[in-house]
């Protein structure tokens, strides 16, 4: 009997959640899935077309391999540095000095800035005639750049710019370097270890989980920006910033093809699926947990 | 507590009940449009004056600023959701698209009934398969403003304001050459001159779509045949035209920031700023940037169009609509009228933001005046700019898929072409072969 009740509440408590995700979630993206198969502006009545949308996207559409370029260059790009700089960050935010409150409040602010305020902010930084990279580059006799307005240097100014938010990546290495036991750091002290020894020993095998969940965090993160692209350049200069996103964006929202939009956002599906894959089998070599055999 | 709470419900019931009472006889339009906070301004002045006028007619404002992609979501939302305004703006780019799927009024009726036709310029009404679903909310056009003082100081003649005598192009450049200076008071054409130190530069020609079609034009060029089937981008007279505006950056050395099309306000200095800082000369743009200027402190002047090879003119603006889905059709072309009609929005016509539609506003001179007659205008604005609107095209933004030729085709090679990466040549032919390829342009609505 008491199992019973227990079964009735667990249903009432998952209704919400489940009913939600049906409604907002899976309905829509079943809408998507039928919409993708028609042509339709969002004005008159939708025309099915079969798979015309799938050939156009790949074989009819001059942009999309671009914009699948500038995804895949975005996020191959941006993510290592971003966990590169994370974790060396985290590294020294982990260690005993005075103040380091501070530290970590500094470092954690630019993730508490709305993206679109900190993008506007980047904007005045990259600014071409008056921006502060500029005036730094020519007070000391360089030539001042076109960051976002060169089409070699876009990309580059996109990625630096996200290194600035990595705040969130270093909180969660923070908390993973602080769980890892003593003991082990002691041990492998003892041992003679040094530092070195230490980091690709004990810490670096520790973290694992936490790289490998970081990591798959920022791929999909990546192979989705939309916001800073939107706002500073519009996919300029000559689409060099055009990412996957965008494009989408643009093809339902400014030329009102919705249903080529629908079948690239579920091509953006199926291949954030591949690529999570594909990082989930490697993970297999590199990422270890704790009680497990390998 | 609870009596307060209940005495405020009845009051509330109550005054529903007065309001429908009172407002049950009226009539009640919405208008959407979106604007700068001037226009909007004047625009809520005259929707007041027309309800004024019309009694028993209110009129909501719907004020809907926006990107074109944020107006076309809302627009749809509003579809679906049977709210869609009476009257109001619309985007050019996508007017006759929505036209073709029966969004709006036909207005021919309304027009043939008024005898409107003949009293507003003759690219006013757009037409669709013989239908008037829309007309230009103004006529504005292109203007080249120049700042008085430092082409005086450095002794360059003004330039002519009859827009059919104008400066050539060489000598356009010519004059410009003379007003861009280094820091060392140098010259582009002088040894020594140093691009990257300009105290002030000679031109800024705007560069975004609308403002590349009088350069084309003049040169004999253009973007696309009138029944939108061929493009001819790649025509000598086009890439000659083009080659010359990113040649007074990359050659000629007159020009000041690449006025990249998708992003160009975003990068730089507002060229109308460095104007009245005395850091540059000339300022090709639109006619709408009067409104600005009148608000500026330099002694400002405005000359011809330098002509290519003929005098040329563009007509762009936002459109007016009436909505089908509209209850009340005939008091929705009235008010469609009473915006179209300049004597009741004087002010944004006075003001600089606007030219008008109306005919007799060019031609009779007590009507001329009453937009003309005033310090927004600079002198020479008759002559080069409001006489040259004989001589003006519409935008051809009756190509279907004409905002995605732009953007998607053509302005990602011009990017290229006006940082110096490629030639006009290389550029437009490219672009020109991908348009053909795609099988894009595809005729007119």
């Amino acid at each position: 009997m008491k199992i019973r009740k227990e079964a009735v509440w667990g249903w009432v408590l998952i209704t919400p959640l489940t009913a939600g995700l049906t409604l907002w979630v899976a309905f829509p993206v079943g809408v998507a899935v039928v919409m993708s198969l028609f042509q339709w502006n969002m004005i008159s009545t939708p025309k099915f077309i079969g798979l015309d949308n799938y050939l156009f996207m790949l074989f009819g559409d001059h942009l999309f391999w671009q914009s699948v370029y500038v995804m895949l260059l975005y996020t191959l790009t941006s993510v290592p540095l971003q966990l590169v700089l994370a974790f060396s960050l985290a590294l020294l935010l982990n260690t005993r000095v005075k103040g380091m409150g501070i530290f970590r409040t500094i470092y954690y602010l630019p993730s508490l800035i709305p993206i679109m305020v900190s993008t506007a902010l980047w904007m005045f930084l990259y600014n071409t005639q008056f921006g502060l990279f500029n005036l730094i580059l020519e007070s000391v006799g360089l030539p001042g750049l076109e960051w976002l307005k060169d089409p070699d240097l876009v990309i580059p100014s996109l990625v630096f710019m996200s290194l600035w938010s990595v705040g969130n990546i270093v909180v969660i290495f923070l908390a993973g370097l602080q769980s890892i036991p003593k003991e082990l750091l002691e041990a492998c002290a003892i041992d003679g270890g040094n530092a070195w020894h230490r980091l690709n020993h004990v810490i670096r095998p520790m973290m694992s989980p936490i790289i490998f969940y970081n990591l798959v965090m920022g791929i999909i993160g990546g192979l989705q920006t939309f916001t800073q692209p939107y706002v500073m350049t519009n996919g300029g200069p000559s689409n060099a910033s055009l990412t996957y996103v965008l494009h989408l964006y643009k093809q339902a929202f400014q030329f009102s093809k919705m249903g080529y939009a629908n079948a690239l956002a579920l091509m953006l599906l199926v291949v954030t699926m591949l690529i999570s894959w594909v990082v989930f089998r490697s993970s297999k070599s590199w990422v270890h947990y704790e009680g497990d055999r390998s | 507590m609870k009596k307060g709470i209940l005495f405020a419900l009845s009051l509330l019931l109550a005054a529903s009940w007065c309001a429908t009472g009172v407002f049950a006889d009226n009539i009640k339009l919405t208008y959407m449009y979106w604007g700068s906070p001037a226009e909007d301004a004047a625009t809520k002045q005259a929707l007041k004056d027309f309800e004024a006028a019309n009694p028993g007619i209110t009129v909501e404002p719907l004020f809907n600023p926006g990107t074109k992609a944020e107006f076309d979501a809302k627009l749809k939302a509003m579809s679906e959701s049977d709210t869609l305004p009476d009257v109001g703006y619309f985007r050019p780019e996508s007017v006759y698209e929505y036209a073709a799927n029966g969004f709006f009024l036909d207005l021919t009726p309304f027009i043939t009934k008024d005898g409107l036709k003949k009293d507003y310029l003759a690219q006013t009404f757009l037409t669709q398969n013989g239908k008037i679903i829309g007309a230009y909310t103004a006529a504005e056009a292109q203007v080249m403003y120049y700042n008085k003082k430092l082409l005086q100081d450095a002794g360059v003649p003004l330039p002519p304001t009859d827009y059919k005598k104008a400066w050539t192009w060489d000598e356009a450049v010519g004059y410009w050459t003379k007003l861009t200076v280094d820091k060392n008071g140098k010259h582009p054409n002088e040894a020594g001159f140093d691009p990257k130190k300009v105290v002030q530069f000679g031109v800024n020609h705007e560069v975004w779509s609308g403002m590349l079609y009088p350069a084309i034009w003049g040169n004999g060029g253009d973007v696309f045949s009138a029944d939108g089937k061929q493009v001819l981008l790649d025509k000598p007279e086009t890439i000659q035209a083009i080659q010359r505006l990113a040649d007074l950056r990359l050659k000629n050395k007159v020009m000041s920031a690449p006025g990249s099309t998708e992003y160009q306000a975003q990068g730089s200095t507002d060229p109308k700023v460095l104007m009245q800082n005395g850091q540059l000369a000339f300022y090709i743009s639109g006619a709408w940037e009067l409104l600005d200027f009148s608000k500026m402190n330099f002694p400002l002047g405005v000359g011809a169009l330098p002509i290519q090879k003929k005098p040329a003119q563009l007509y762009i603006s936002g459109v007016n609509v009436v909505y089908k889905a509209s209850k009340h059709p005939n008091e929705a072309w009235k008010l469609q009228k009473w915006m179209m009609t300049p004597d009741k929005t004087q002010a944004l016509y006075s003001g600089g933001l606007w030219m008008p539609t109306k005919a007799s506003w060019y031609t009779d001179k007590t009507d001329a005046a009453k937009w003309l007659a005033n310090p927004a205008h600079p002198e020479g604005f008759k002559a080069a700019v409001v006489d040259s609107m004989a001589v003006a095209k519409s935008e051809p933004i009756f190509i279907k898929n004409y905002d995605q030729i732009w953007s998607e085709f053509i302005n990602p090679e011009l990017d290229k072409v006006w940082l110096g990466k490629q030639t006009a040549e290389v550029g437009l032919k490219a672009a020109a072969e991908k348009i053909r390829k795609a099988g894009i342009l595809q005729g007119i609505w």
